[in-house]
C-alpha cells in the first residue's frame, strides 16, 4: 500500500498549464524511472550470467539512480527545462562511455545517440534539438576516428544474453517515449476539436453575424457565419464567394461613404467601425453596424486577416428615428401653434389690410426661419393674382415692380389659385409648374396655400426655403390653416374697411343733412319772408292807389318765388348727386370737354369767351354725365365771373400727376379771381361771393360732391384781378384696374 | 337824445329784406335815420371809418346795429366778433336780425356778446308788430351809451 502511494504521487506530476509541457514532465518522469529500473535491473542479474561486468553495471547504476532520482525532483519542482538538459546530458554520458568502453561505435551507440537527439527535442527549442545533435555526431565521429587510430582500450565482448538486453532496454524507452506523447498528442488533438466546436457554436448562435476577410481585397472571403442568411436573406457562399458581394447590396445613399472609409482603414490599418444600411434579398432595409479589426501574427506582427461583425441594429435605428421624428415634429408642432397663435392674434387685432398683411408674412417667415413669404391677392377682374406683402428687401422690390401673377397653371400660386388646393414643389428645379423668381435665387422648395374664405378663393400665399425638400404633407395642413385665418381676416379687414367707408360717408351724409336743415330754415325762409311781407304791403298798395309800387312789390315777390323755385331745384339736384349713379366707365376726357363746350355754345358765345383746350388727356373711369357737369359748372362759373375783362379766355389743361399717381385737370379763367380767404367757404353750401351775380351758392358745392364721390381732389388757386384756377383729380382707367 | 336822429346800421344783403326793415320802421316814425349796408365788408368799413367812409361827419357811428348772420364777403358773426372786440364800438347795441332758427347762430351769436336775436317772422302781420316792438324797445325804452365821438 506503501508502495502504490509513493508510486501515486511520483507519478502526479504539477500541472504546468500547457498541454505541451505537461507531456515533456510525464515523458522525462517515465524515461526517468525507465532508467533507474533497468540499470538496477541489469545490476541485479549481471552476476548471474556474466560476473566479471558486475563492478562495471555497479558503477553505471551508481550515476544512473541518483542523476534519474534528482531529475524527477526537478521536474516536481518545475524546473523542467533543467531536467531536461539533466537527462539529455546524462543519455549522452552513458552513451559515450559505453561506446568507448564497448570499443567503438556500433548499432547500439546509434540507437543511444538517437535517443539522446530525441530527447533533447522534447523542449520546443531548435537550437538545442539541433546543438545537441551535432555533439552526438561530433562524439561519434570523434570515437569512430579513435577506433581507427586503435588508441580505445580493448573492447569488451558481451554475451548474446547481454545485447539482446541491452536492445530491449533501448525499444522499451523508445516505446515509453513514443506513448506518452503519442497519447498526449491525440488528447490535445480530441480537445482543440472540442474546443473549436464550443468556439464555433458560440459563434454562430450569437446574435450577430461574423466574418473573416482576406487582407488581399480580391481574395475569397475566408468565412461567414451563418446568421448572414438570416440577416440579410442570401447564402452564405454569396458572400464567400464574391468579396465585394456586400458592396453590392449596399443601400445607394450609404455606398459613397462606406467605400470610402473602407478604403481607408484597408490602408491605414485602423478599425473599420461603421453604421449604415444594407439591402436584403427581399428588398428591405438593415441598419447594421459592422465593427471589423486587423488581426495580425502573434509574433512577427503579419496581417493575417480581417475578423469583423455585422451586428442588426434595425430596430434601435427605427426607435432613434421615431424618436427623432418625435421630437422633431413636437417642436415643429410647437412652433406652429405659436405662430397659428401670433397669427390668430394679429388677424383679430389688425383691421387694416395694409398693416395686417406685412404682419402676418413676417410672423410666418420669423418662426420657420423660411426663405421668404409672401401674400398675393385676387385683383377685381378676377385675371390676376397680385403681391401684396412679401418679406425682406426682395419682397418690397417686388411688391414695387408691382409683381403679379396670372390665374393659371403656369405658376404655383397660378395652380393653387385656379384647384383651391395647397401645393408643393420640392426641388423647385425639376417641376415644371415652379416659376422662376430671378429675385428669389436661393429657393429649393415652394409651397403655395391658397386663402379661401366663404368657399371663395381670395388669394394665396407662397412660402419659400432654402432647404431641399423642406415641406411635408403635415406642414401644409398646419400651414393651411394660417392661411384660412389670414383669408377670414382678410375677409374682415375688408368689412371692417367697408364699414369704416360706410361710417365716413354716413357722417359726411349726417354733416350735410344738419347743413340742409340749416339751409331750409335760412336760405328756403329766406324769400319767404319777403313774399309773405310784401303780399301784406301788396294790398296796402292796391288800397293807397299807388300802382307803381304795387308793380314793384309784386315783382318783389315773383322773383323770390323764382329764387325759392331755383334753390328748390338745385337742392334736389345735390341731393341726387350722392344717391343716382351712372356706373362708371372708361371715357376719353377730350370727350367730355367737347360735350361739356357744345352745351356751352350759346353761353360761350355771349360772353365772347374763347375756349381754350391743351394737351393730351388720358381715359378716365367715371359717371360720365357727372364729370360733364363738373366741367359745366366751372366754366359757366368762369364765364358768370368773368368782370369786365376785355378778352375773357378759359383754358382747360391737364398738369402732373399728383401723389396719388391720378392725373391733374384744370380750368383756368382770367377773370374777378377769388381772395384767398374764401378758397375753403366758396364750396360750402348757399355760400356766394357776390350777391349781384346771379346764383344760389349750390354749384360749387355740387362739383365738390362728384369729385369727392369719384376719389378725387378739389382745389384752386386763385387772387382777386388775377383770375382763377380750378383744379381737381380723377382716377384713370389704369388705376381702376390695378385696385 | 339830443334830439338829433337815431342813426340805424342795418347790415343785410337781401334788398327785399332790407326794404321791409327799413318800411316798417319809417311807417312807424320810429327811426328817421337808417343805413343801410349790403355786406360786412361796408358795415366794418363805415364802423371803422375806412375807405370810402373816412369823412366823420358824414358818417357818424350808429346807435344800434342791425345785423344778419349771413353776408357776403364778411359774415355776420365776424362783424359782430370785430364790433365787440373793438374798445371803440363794443358799447353799440348789436341786434342780430336773422331768418335761421339754428341753435348753432343763436350759440355762436350770443357767445360773441349779442345784445339780441330776433327771428324774421314768416307773415306780414308778425313782421310789423317785431318791427314796432324793436323799434319801441332800443329806440324807445332803451337808453344807449353816448356816443364817444
Amino acid at each position: 500500500m506503501l508502495y502504490l502511494k509513493l508510486m501515486k504521487k511520483i507519478l502526479s506530476f504539477p500541472a504546468y498549464g500547457n498541454e505541451e509541457l505537461n507531456t515533456v514532465a510525464q515523458t522525462i518522469t517515465y524515461l526517468s524511472l525507465g532508467l533507474i529500473l533497468f540499470s538496477l535491473i541489469f545490476m541485479a542479474t549481471v552476476p548471474f550470467f556474466a560476473p566479471g561486468l558486475f563492478g562495471r553495471f555497479l558503477r553505471q547504476a551508481g550515476i544512473i539512480v541518483p542523476a534519474c532520482t534528482g531529475i524527477i525532483l526537478l521536474v516536481r519542482r518545475k524546473k523542467l527545462q533543467l531536467a531536461v538538459m539533466a537527462l539529455t546530458t546524462l543519455l549522452w554520458l552513458v552513451v559515450t562511455i559505453n561506446s568507448i568502453t564497448a570499443g567503438g561505435v556500433s548499432a547500439p551507440i546509434v540507437i543511444g545517440y538517437a535517443i539522446v537527439i530525441l530527447v533533447s527535442g522534447l523542449i520546443s527549442n531548435r537550437t538545442t534539438g539541433v546543438i545537441t545533435t551535432f555533439i552526438c555526431i561530433a562524439t561519434g565521429i570523434s570515437i569512430a576516428a579513435a577506433e581507427a587510430a586503435g588508441i580505445l582500450p580493448e573492447p569488451i565482448t558481451y554475451s548474446p544474453a547481454i545485447r539482446i538486453s541491452i536492445y530491449i532496454f533501448f525499444f522499451l524507452m523508445i516505446m515509453t517515449f513514443q506513448r506518452v506523447n503519442v497519447v498526449n498528442m491525440m488528447e490535445l488533438i480530441k480537445r482543440s476539436k472540442s474546443n473549436e466546436a464550443r468556439y464555433r457554436s458560440l459563434l454562430e448562435n450569437i446574435p450577430t453575424t461574423t466574418y473573416i476577410n482576406n487582407t488581399d481585397a480580391n481574395a475569397k472571403t475566408e468565412y461567414v457565419s451563418p446568421q448572414v442568411e438570416q440577416l440579410l436573406g442570401y447564402p452564405r457562399n454569396a458572400f464567400t464567394d464574391d468579396p465585394l458581394f456586400w458592396t453590392k447590396i449596399l443601400h445607394p445613399d450609404d455606398v459613397e461613404k462606406v467605400l470610402a472609409e473602407s478604403h481607408r482603414t484597408a490602408e491605414t490599418e485602423e478599425v473599420f467601425k461603421m453604421q449604415y444600411r444594407l439591402v436584403t434579398k427581399s428588398g428591405q432595409i438593415v441598419w447594421v453596424k459592422d465593427e471589423a479589426a486587423l488581426v495580425r501574427d502573434n509574433e512577427n506582427g503579419t496581417p493575417l486577416y480581417w475578423l469583423g461583425t455585422w451586428t442588426d441594429i434595425t430596430s434601435r435605428k427605427q426607435a432613434e428615428e421615431q424618436q427623432y421624428d418625435l421630437v422633431n415634429g413636437m417642436t415643429k408642432r410647437t412652433i406652429q401653434l405659436q405662430t397659428a397663435a401670433d397669427v390668430a392674434r394679429a388677424a383679430t387685432s389688425i383691421l387694416d389690410i395694409n398693416e395686417l398683411l406685412p404682419n402676418v408674412v413676417e410672423l410666418i417667415r420669423d418662426h420657420f426661419d423660411y426663405y421668404y413669404v409672401g401674400i398675393f391677392l385676387i385683383d377685381e377682374v378676377d385675371q390676376w393674382a397680385v403681391l401684396r406683402a412679401a418679406t425682406g428687401e426682395m419682397g418690397t422690390k417686388m411688391i414695387e415692380a408691382g409683381h403679379q401673377l396670372k390665374l393659371e397653371d403656369s405658376s404655383m400660386i397660378g395652380w393653387s389659385l385656379t384647384h383651391k388646393e395647397a401645393r408643393i414643389a420640392l426641388d423647385v428645379g425639376e417641376d415644371a409648374v415652379r416659376f422662376i423668381n430671378p429675385h428669389l435665387p436661393l429657393t429649393r422648395s415652394e409651397m403655395a396655400l391658397p386663402l379661401i374664405t366663404h368657399g371663395e378663393v381670395i388669394g394665396a400665399m407662397t412660402i419659400q426655403s432654402e432647404k431641399p425638400a423642406a415641406f411635408s404633407r403635415v406642414d401644409i395642413t398646419a400651414l393651411q390653416v394660417m392661411a384660412d385665418l389670414v383669408a377670414n381676416a382678410i375677409e374682415n379687414a375688408r368689412l371692417f374697411t367697408d364699414r369704416v367707408i360706410l361710417n365716413n360717408e354716413l357722417e359726411a351724409q349726417n354733416e350735410e343733412l344738419e347743413q340742409f336743415t340749416y339751409t331750409v330754415s335760412h336760405d328756403l325762409r329766406s324769400p319767404l319772408v319777403t313774399i309773405r311781407g310784401f303780399l301784406g304791403y301788396l294790398k296796402l298798395d292796391a288800397e293807397s292807389g299807388d300802382m307803381e309800387r304795387f308793380n314793384k312789390d309784386l315783382n318783389r315777390i315773383a322773383s323770390a318765388v323764382d329764387k325759392m323755385q331755383a334753390l328748390l331745384n338745385e337742392l334736389l339736384e345735390l341731393s341726387r348727386v350722392g344717391r343716382i349713379t351712372n356706373p362708371p366707365e372708361d371715357v376719353p376726357f377730350e370727350d367730355i370737354i367737347q360735350e361739356t363746350a357744345a352745351l356751352l355754345s350759346v353761353q360761350l358765345e355771349a360772353g365772347n369767351v374763347q375756349l381754350i383746350v391743351s394737351g393730351k388727356y388720358p381715359v378716365i373711369h367715371a359717371d360720365r354725365i357727372r364729370i360733364r357737369e363738373v366741367v359745366q359748372n366751372l366754366i359757366n362759373n368762369a364765364v358768370k365771373f368773368m368782370g369786365d375783362q376785355p378778352a375773357p379766355t378759359v383754358e382747360i389743361g391737364m398738369d402732373d400727376l399728383d401723389s396719388d399717381d391720378k392725373p391733374i385737370f384744370f380750368i383756368r379763367d382770367n377773370g374777378i379771381g377769388i381772395h384767398p380767404d374764401y378758397h375753403e367757404r366758396i364750396f360750402g353750401l348757399f355760400n356766394r361771393l357776390d350777391p349781384d351775380v346771379e346764383g344760389t351758392g349750390i354749384g360749387l358745392t355740387i362739383v365738390k360732391r362728384i369729385i369727392e364721390i369719384h376719389g378725387g381732389r378739389i382745389w384752386l388757386e386763385s387772387e382777386p384781378g388775377k383770375g382763377s384756377t380750378f383744379f381737381f383729380t380723377l382716377p384713370t382707367a389704369k388705376d381702376q384696374k390695378r385696385t | 337824445m339830443a334830439g338829433e336822429p337815431i342813426q340805424v346800421m342795418l347790415v343785410e344783403d337781401n334788398v327785399d329784406h332790407a326794404e321791409l326793415v327799413i318800411r316798417t320802421l319809417e311807417e312807424h316814425r320810429i327811426a328817421n335815420k337808417v343805413r343801410h349796408f349790403l355786406d360786412g365788408q361796408s358795415a366794418l368799413d363805415h364802423l371803422f371809418h375806412r375807405g370810402e367812409y373816412t369823412d366823420l361827419a358824414n358818417n357818424p357811428r350808429p346807435h344800434v346795429i342791425l345785423l344778419d348772420l349771413r353776408l357776403p364777403r364778411v359774415d355776420g358773426i365776424d362783424v359782430l366778433k370785430a364790433i365787440k372786440e373793438s374798445d371803440e364800438l363794443k358799447a353799440i347795441p348789436v341786434v342780430v336780425l336773422t331768418t335761421s332758427e339754428a341753435e348753432k347762430d343763436v350759440a355762436r351769436a350770443y357767445y360773441n356778446h349779442a345784445n339780441s336775436y330776433l327771428v324774421k317772422p314768416v307773415g306780414f302781420e308778425e313782421f310789423k308788430k317785431l318791427m314796432d316792438d324793436l323799434g319801441f324797445y332800443w329806440l324807445g325804452w332803451n337808453t344807449n351809451p353816448h356816443s364817444k365821438e
